[in-house]
């Protein structure tokens, strides 16, 4: 089955050259080169799936423990390079300008917190699971359950902005409406991930960061070489483009620089694109802060995130695979701006119209006039982005449901073969939520990301935190701590639903804007440590085995 | 003191051994400087920053007060219009704003018209305007045709130079619905938008140029992310060396 993979695709590229289309039109009908190499990439997925395929509930859940510190950094940053850095970033950013930023800082600045506080720890605890782990912590099923349940819920929240991004790129691709879109991806995503399991998602990954970060960059050389600007390292080379932005681009006198919809690449000063917290913007320096905050510390309390650590052999090897896993990272956050930034000049012109800026990735390509096939390898990138992410996501969700719920909880003695067929189920029944709730379209890809990692930031982050670095953390101040979190989640998330269904709660401004779904951790974390130290101070204290295990194993 | 004597009590803050001490010390470090780094440099921004109008709102402000005052020329309408235009070719604009400005820039260019052709102009426009809402594709010739007269037209009404990318759009903004009224509350409407979308928080660190970025976009775009993975780097590296000083197996 290996062998045969490198001939199909190369079989398959002549096919990709016919099937080339002048599709220029930024939306419109079935566009053929590029669903050609969608399909061609998603088959490859599959069949590096089934290849790689879990054998057993031990391959299932964390890969055998058999990966590389290279591999696993590469599956972390393929696992966390998702529809919402891919192209969610750049939406911010173009709609937004400097507050972008902030989800760029915060979705790489929590990887330091992850490294230093946690990422060594977790491995050397040897659990398989976050809510395995808070379950074990903290002595308490009912905690273990929880856990599980909140792992779910993270799980599902994350999974609908890339569902949601599926969505979009599917809808782009095969001219279809995006609910049709949705399912579609849904379906095919869900395929894969039953088929491979972890162990095959983990080589999938590393073989999906290949693609993502290839698909992404090509274009990018290009935009930076056709305009004019420093491009062999585009990265820096869109420095200017920043700069043309702010101060303005009058036409070219000497060269004829056009977008593929016959505008002069120019555009009038837009100094609000780069101005941090500029007035047109609508966005606070509070706001930069905490979504910023909020994020990096949702990265260290992300249950796919974390689970991520059980796959590596040694605590040395959790610690470095963070390395490589955030500079693998890196190379598509320092140049997801640089999308926007042409972004903004090539569709300056008026008649561009209002374009979704979940897909100003695709588009901003479409309208550098860069090669179809090239423009659809970029939304091929796209998809595979959210495809590696939700494929972990599910994976964690269902390990949630049948490790951490069925077995430890309900049934103990379950077979092997029961096990995998519940974690299988889980899976099934999360994707099924996802694709009802992401039918929806409440908000971009950022955002809706965004609500997961403040979600985790308020409950798991503090049960971790507290749980690796004090003794005296006991099950009470958990409880505690999670009722605390949990509770300003709470408010938070109704405030936004109620808010995109029309209606108004009291006080709707003001949660609105304190407690925004994208950033409520910025108080809840905080709250719900507090809340924690105090009632574990004056309750019962954690047993003696467990602060023997702490100092003898997880801190020796 | 060993884990023994202390019976297994620990914390962050008062670690058991030599090495727990040294590890705290390190975390700390590590934390203190990322912490900075990312936060310390935003609030910095906010101290340093000041409301810096964009050279259009200067125009548009001096120009204005004459315009109110009753004392002004086709130079104060021209220049008004020349910064409205500035703002409408921004992309992210209120859509009631958007209607103030074209209606500011639509009656502009009636008033700074010759009377002789007034009707010429509004005839002109509203033919452009059937002909936009009766085509698909803005490739149509007649389309292009009438729009390239349009350009030449109100660059010249507006006393744009052929390279102003404003010359370009404000056919697409002038509406013949708007040409000959501008009331108060348009007024009003136009000078908070003007206000609104040129003026901006800026400071040294943002007029400052490094590798062709603004100074803090580049700072955050860039240096940070690289600050991070050499944390993440340096972070690794110490570890294993207190790893092998105090002969730690994992």
């Amino acid at each position: 089955m290996k062998k045969l993979l490198l001939p199909t695709i190369i079989l398959s590229f002549p096919t990709l050259l016919q099937a080339a289309t002048a599709a220029t039109q930024l939306e419109g009908g079935f566009k053929v080169g590029p669903a050609i190499i969608l399909i061609t990439i998603l088959i490859l997925f599959v069949l590096v799936g089934i290849v790689f395929r879990a054998k057993d509930t031990t391959d299932f859940y964390a890969a055998g423990r058999g990966i590389s510190k290279v591999g696993s950094g590469m599956a972390i940053a393929s696992n966390w390079m998702s529809a919402a850095s891919f192209l969610g970033m750049a939406a911010l950013m173009y709609g937004s300008g400097y507050h972008g930023l902030a989800y760029v800082v915060g979705w790489t600045g929590g990887y330091v917190l992850l490294l230093i506080l946690m990422a060594g720890q977790i491995r050397k605890y040897g659990k398989y699971t976050a809510a395995d782990f808070i379950g074990d912590r903290y002595y308490s099923k009912g905690l273990r359950a929880t856990g599980a349940i909140i792992a779910i819920l993270i799980s599902i929240s994350y999974c609908v902005g890339q569902f949601g991004g599926i969505g979009l790129l599917f809808k782009w691709v095969l001219g279809i409406n995006y609910s049709w879109a949705v399912i579609i991806g849904g379906c095919v995503v869900l395929t894969y991930t039953l088929i491979s399991g972890m162990l095959g998602v983990t080589k999938n990954m590393q073989i999906q960061y290949v693609i993502i970060i290839i698909s992404f960059l090509i274009p990018l050389f290009i935009l930076t070489a056709k305009f004019d600007y420093f491009w062999l390292l585009p990265q820096i080379g869109y420095g200017s483009v920043v700069s043309d932005v702010v101060s303005g681009l009058p036409i070219n006198e000497t060269k004829e620089l056009i977008n593929s919809m016959g505008h002069n690449y120019a555009i009038v000063p837009a100094p609000e694109y780069a101005m941090p917290w500029d007035p047109p913007t609508g966005k606070t320096f509070f706001q930069w802060i905490a979504i910023a905050f909020s994020l990096m510390i949702g990265t260290a309390g992300l249950p796919h995130v974390i689970q991520r650590f059980y796959v590596v052999p040694k605590a040395r090897d959790a610690r470095w695979s963070v390395v490589w896993g955030l500079f693998f990272i890196c190379i598509l956050y320092w140049s997801a701006p640089a999308y926007a930034a042409f972004g903004k000049i090539l569709s300056s012109h008026p008649e561009v119209g209002t374009l979704a800026k979940d897909a100003i990735v695709v588009y901003t390509a479409q309208l550098g006039n860069i090669h179809p096939l090239i423009v659809g390898l970029l939304a091929a990138g796209g998809v595979s982005a959210a495809f590696s992410t939700v494929s972990g996501l599910l994976v964690a969700g269902s390990s949630a449901f049948a490790h951490d719920l069925y077995v430890k909880v309900i049934n103990p003695n379950a077979s092997p073969k029961k096990q995998l067929l519940f974690a299988r189920l889980g899976t099934v029944l999360m994707a099924i939520i996802v694709t009802i709730i992401a039918l929806k379209n409440f908000a971009l890809i950022g955002q809706l990301v965004a609500v997961a990692f403040s979600l985790a930031g308020c409950t798991i982050f503090p049960l971790f935190l507290l749980g690796i670095w004090w003794s005296g953390s006991n099950k009470q101040g958990a409880i505690a701590g999670l009722i605390t979190g949990g509770l300003v989640s709470v408010i938070a998330i109704t405030y936004f639903i109620a808010g995109k269904s029309g209606v108004t709660l009291p006080a709707h401004e003001f949660i609105s804007y304190w407690l925004e779904a994208w950033y409520f951790a910025w108080i809840g974390a905080p709250l719900a440590i507090i809340v924690h130290i105090i009632v574990s101070r004056f309750t019962k204290e954690t047993p003696l085995e467990i602060r023997k295990f702490l100092i003898e194993t997880v801190h020796s | 003191m060993n884990p023994q004597q202390n019976d297994y009590h620990f914390s962050f803050f008062k670690p058991t051994t030599d090495s727990a001490r040294r590890n705290r010390n390190m975390v700390v470090q590590f934390v203190l400087i990322w912490a900075v780094a990312i936060f310390g440099f935003q609030i910095l921004l906010k101290i340093l920053e000041k409301p810096t109008p964009e050279p259009a709102y200067t125009l548009f402000e001096t120009s204005w007060g004459n315009f109110e005052s009753g004392k002004f020329e086709i130079t104060d309408l021209q220049n008004i219009s020349q910064s409205a235009l500035s703002v409408l070719g921004k992309m992210a604009i209120d859509p009631g704003h958007r209607v103030a400005l074209d209606n500011a820039v639509s009656w502009m260019a009636y008033q700074i018209a010759d009377d002789t052709r007034k009707n010429d102009l509004v005839v002109a426009v509203k033919e452009f305007e059937d002909i936009a809402a009766a085509i698909t594709d803005i490739s149509d010739e007649a389309y292009l045709e009438k729009k390239n007269s349009l350009i030449l037209v109100f660059s010249n009404l507006f006393d744009l130079s052929p390279l102003d990318v404003r010359g370009k759009i404000a056919p697409l903004e002038v509406k013949s619905s708007f040409m000959e009224s501008f009331d108060a509350d348009s007024r009003d409407v136009f000078v908070e938008a003007m206000g609104l979308y040129l003026v901006h928080n800026r400071s040294v660190l943002t007029d400052a140029k490094f590798l062709g970025f603004p100074f803090h976009y580049f700072y955050t775009a860039v240096f940070l992310l690289i600050l991070f993975i050499w944390l993440c780097w340096m972070y690794c590296i110490r570890t294993d060396m207190f790893n092998k000083k105090y002969g730690i197996e994992e």
